[in-house]
Formats: C-alpha cells, structure tokens, sequence
C-alpha cells in the first residue's frame, strides 16, 4: 500500500483477471451440477488435476500444448463418463451430502491413483504462448490474455448453449422442474449425464489452462478448493452469471489481496464470502434454486 | 434407581467391553479409537439430529487442539488445564461462528464449513506461522509436567483419561437425545423447521447451541489430541480429513448414540490395516467413503436398532393384544 505504482497495480489486475477466469471454468461446472442434479460435485477437483497432468503428459511427450489439452479434455471425457454411470447416477435421489462424500471419495481415490502414476514431484509445463503485450505501458504476458479470452468465450459458449439448443433448453427445464421434464418423455438421466460430462470437460479445461502457471502437483486440486467454492457461494448455486460475477469478484481480491499482504490473499475472498452471504444468504444470483 | 441404572448401562457396558480389547489389540489404536469418536459425536449429533452436514469438523478439531497447544507452549504446563483452555476457545470460537453458520440452509452451511476449514488451515499454517510454526507445529513434550490423579503424560493415564472423558462424553449425549426437550426440538428442527418457527420456537437458537455443542465436542477431542500425541501443526485442520468425521458418522449410524464409537471402531482399524499393504492412503479411504456412501443412509447401528425394533413388534404382536383389525 506504500507504494503502489501503476505498473504493479495493472499486473496485479490482469492477474486476477485471468485467474478468474481459471475459477470460473472450474466452477461452471460445480454450478451446472448443482443446478440440474442437486449434488455438489466435488469429484471436478480431480478433474482438473488429471487435466493438468494429461497436458503435462501430452505436452511433454509430442511438444504441443494444444494436442495435449485435446488430449486431456477426451480423457476426462472417458473418466467422467464412467464415473458418472458407475457411481454418481446412485446419489441423484439422495439428500446432497451423500453426493458431497461420494464425490469426495472419488476425488481422493484420483488423487491417491495420481500419485500412483506421476508420483510426488511437482512438474512444470512451459507456457504455449510467449511473449508480452503492453498495456498502459505495462508488460503483461499474452498467455494470461489469452486464458481471460478464453474464458469469455467459454461464457458465451455456455450461455448460447443453454439458451438456443434444445438440449441445453431440456437442461434448463430440467434445472426448473426435473419431474415435468421427466413426463414430457425426455430422457432425463441422458441430461444429467451430459450435463456432468460437460461439467467435467470444463473443470479440465481449467487445470489445463491453469497448469502453465503454477507447477502441476497431486494436490493442486486440494488447494483451489477453497476458492472454488468461495466464488461458488458468493455467485449462488446453480447460476451461471453469478458464477461468472463472484469469479471476477474472488480472482480480484485474491491478487490485489496478495498486493497488500501475502496471507491476505487466501483469507480476504473468506471475508468477502461472508459480508455477502450476511446481507444475501443464497449468494449474489442463487435466489430461485435453493428449495429442498 | 434400578432405572436410573437400566438406561446408563448400554454405555457402562460398550465403554467396558472396548476397554476390555486392551490385551488383545494395541492400546493406542484403541485411544485413537476414542478420541475419534468423541470427535465423531458431535458431528453424527449435527447430521442425525439437526439435518446439517458439517464439513468443516477438522476446524473445529483444531481449535481446541491449538487452544490446549498454545497455552502448554507459551502460558503453563498442566495438561488438565490445557484441555479446559482448549475446550473454553472452541467454545468462544464456535459461538461466534456459529452466529454466522447457522443462517445458512444446509447445502450453502455444508459449503460455508469446507471453506472455513481451508481458512483455518490457512491462519494456522501461513498467517500464525510466527506463533504456531505451521507444519512443523509445537512441540510440547518437555513442556508438560506430570498431572495429579491420572498422569496424562504416559500412555496408560492418557489411555484412561480418554476412556473416562468418553464415557462422560456419552452420558452427555445420551441425556441430550433421549431425555431432553432440547433434543426433542432438534429432531423437529430437522423434521419440519417451518412448523417448528410457526409453533412459535426460535429455530436460530436452537440450531446456534446445538452447533455450539456439538462442535465444542469436537474441540474437547482436539485438545485431548494434542495432549495424546504431545504435539499439535497444522495438519490437524487439513481439508483432506475434512469427510472423516462425516463418513464416520455415516457409516456408523447418524444420530445414533453408538454410531460414532462403531463407526470409528471399523473405520480406524480397516484403514489401519490396509495401510500396512497400500502406501497410497488416499485411494483406500476414497473407496472406502464410496462404499459407505453407496452401502446405504441408516448406517450399521442404525440398521440394527431397525432390526431389533422389529423384533419388539413382532414379540409385541405374538401376545394376546387388540389389534387395529381385530377391533372392527
């Protein structure tokens, strides 16, 4: 705070930024989840761990980042599809803390299996986009624009997809009503498993966008937790625009946080959390969904 | 008194029979045991009878196991005056929190405990590190004196004292569930809370005392914690043993007086022993979480109380009595 300068303050927000953009694909899909099935899916975690290794894998075997988060999004395709058919479909009936445990025991069991596979060193991936580009005189690394335009784009994506497909207006029925749907003879535990695989797919694109910034260790997953869910309960269950909103809120006060005091940034967005759910106890955009 | 001592019995009995196990399993995985499920009352009281899923139990594990570390670092060296410290700033701790808390429905409350427990490992490791030393954590061995009556610092006295504490813990919860109004209306509360508010009860503070006892429960087990392995770091609030004490109560039969004690009984040992085969813990205990989960929501004590309710009936049913057909 001494000494601010403009150059300092500008990385600092084109940091958030772009980690915001991080949380808000990791927790789309958290949301969505919630949103369609009622179970808080903690097993996205894993995800975006095994996304940041199969690009890490992928990247260091063929030379190219970009196969590599191909690469990692179909694999966790597969994996999620499995996991969804073999185990989640069991807990859709049940209160949500059966899904909250259940996922949190496949997290763990993937975390176990990680560090059975790629053992316990943390592995660096090189950044695919070098180079910088100026703003307001300010040096600022392309890639980190590159993961905020992404994550725009993502928005958008969804957005569209949700609000012009049939599939996508059959999930939002679903959100509204899955009973209805289910009269209307739409095949709702196909929704939920494309809703899930969808969910998955993004929280891989997030590891995978995320892994050029920090090392990619076994419990980088653990560690985003909180703020996973931190943005996740400010924005409010089960909305994608509140998601978005809290995601920009969070990567903000992380990075200008961490400006001021270090520690700042892992307990200012816990403050934030709770000045929010105090005035607003359903989060910033989750009035609707929180029956039951 | 025969009563008096009809009902207390169960508890007399299960605590003995544990004890009894001492010759024939190790005595410190039978005080993990019970140290764990005092830990695990509190949190199987919170889903069984109030209908929230507390995430966050590791927190509040390590308040009181920081309370009773930091007074034996810095403060005193009597060990029974740690755990009443312990215990007194998770009760501060926890009313405070739980004004908060509370508000909550139960997906955002459950939610709302994970992320605090990250923050709490976060104040411990980083924020405090100057006066907790984070991972490495307080060592207090050479810190604590040998105390009066039970000599907590050798095995046998902590042994015991766990033994003793948990039995106390017991006949708490037992008069709390079984004979109170309070329990009564923490039953209702879980039931139908609308109807409870218009009958003109204060849900809000039923809800406040029982999170405040129930997580002080779990605060008296963290401070024995540290007394029991004379040490307490960061670790203790570690998200990834956040399921733990949920998974135990689950397994065991939430809201179950002996739930808890079963449930860590099982779950200690079977991650004891398979420990010994798999180096990677995380893949067992995920598995073990997964079947837990899918096995089903009543849990081993749960399902037996059923059992044996039916068995009642039955008795009840075979005695010459008037039945609802039978009177028409």
């Amino acid at each position: 705070m001494i000494k601010m300068n403009m150059q300092l303050l500008i990385s600092a927000i084109v940091l958030g930024l772009s980690m915001s953009g991080v949380y808000f694909l990791l927790t789309v899909g958290l949301s969505l989840c919630y949103g369609l099935m009622r179970i808080i899916s903690l097993d996205q975690f894993f995800y975006y761990a095994l996304g940041a290794y199969m690009v890490y894998t992928i990247t260091s075997l063929t030379g190219s980042f970009w196969l590599g988060m191909i690469g990692a999004m179909l694999a966790v395709l597969v994996v999620a599809f499995v996991v969804e058919r073999l185990i989640n479909k069991r807990v859709y009936s049940k209160p949500v803390m059966f899904s909250m445990i259940l996922t949190f025991g496949v997290n763990l069991m993937g975390v176990g299996l990680i560090k059975y596979v790629w053992g316990l060193t943390p592995k660096p991936v090189a950044s695919p986009i070098a180079g910088r580009v100026m703003i307001l005189g300010t040096g600022v690394p392309t890639y980190r624009i590159f993961v905020i335009a992404l994550a725009i784009v993502v928005y958008f994506a969804v957005q569209y997809f949700l609000n012009k497909t049939i599939l996508g207006t059959a999930i939002r029925a679903g959100i509204d009503d899955a009973e209805k749907v289910k009269a209307l003879g739409i095949n709702i535990s196909r929704l939920f498993t494309v809703t899930f695989i969808l969910s998955s797919v993004l929280s891989a694109l997030a590891g995978v966008i995320h892994a050029p910034f920090v090392m990619v260790s076994p419990e980088m997953g653990m560690t985003i937790t909180a703020f996973a869910f931190m943005v996740v309960i400010i924005g409010g269950l089960g909305s994608i625009k509140g998601t978005m909103v809290s995601a920009l809120i969070v990567g903000q006060v992380v990075s200008l946080g961490a400006l001021i005091w270090a520690p700042l940034a892992e307990m200012a967005p816990f403050l934030v959390m709770i000045i929010i759910l105090l005035i607003k106890p359903t989060g910033l955009y989750g009035s609707k969904l929180m029956h039951r | 008194m025969k009563r008096f001592l009809n009902s207390w019995t169960g508890i007399i009995i299960a605590f003995a029979l544990l004890y009894s196990l001492k010759g024939v399993l190790p005595a410190a995985f039978l005080t993990e045991v019970v140290i764990f499920s005092i830990y695990a009352m509190g949190c199987s009281f919170l889903i069984g009878r109030l209908g929230l899923t507390s995430f966050g139990q590791p927190a509040f594990l390590a308040f009181g196991a920081y309370g009773a570390g930091v007074y034996l670092y810095y403060f005193g060296h009597n060990s029974y005056v740690a755990i009443l410290v312990g215990v007194l700033v998770s009760l501060v701790i926890n009313m405070l929190v739980g004004l908060f808390m509370v508000r909550l429905n139960s997906s955002y409350f459950t939610l709302c405990n994970q992320a605090f427990c990250v923050v709490t490992f976060f104040l411990f490791q980083k924020a405090l590190v100057k006066w907790t030393f984070g991972d490495n954590g307080l060592l207090l061995i050479s810190r604590m004196d040998p105390t009066p009556f039970i000599d907590l610092t050798t095995t046998k006295g902590i042994y015991l004292f766990a033994f003793l504490v948990a039995i106390a813990v017991w006949f708490f919860y037992q008069y709390l569930m079984k004979k109170s109004v309070f329990g009564a209306t923490c039953l209702c509360v879980k039931d139908n809370e609308q109807k409870l508010r218009f009958l003109g009860y204060k849900t809000f503070n039923i809800k406040w005392f029982a999170f405040v006892i129930a997580n002080t429960t779990a605060g008296l087990a963290g401070a024995i914690y540290t007394i029991y392995f004379c040490m307490v770091n960061a670790n203790i609030a570690s998200v990834n043993t956040a399921s733990e004490a949920v998974a135990i109560s689950m397994l065991g039969g939430a809201g179950t007086l002996f739930g808890p004690l079963v449930g860590s009984f099982l779950f200690i040992g079977l991650k004891d022993i398979a420990s010994q085969f798999i180096s990677h813990w995380e893949v067992l205990v995920g598995l073990l979480l997964i079947i837990v989960m899918l096995a089903g929501e009543k849990g081993i004590v749960g399902s037996l109380e059923g059992y044996i309710e039916k068995l009642r009936e039955k008795r009840s049913l075979s005695k010459p009595a008037l039945t609802k057909e039978g009177g028409l």
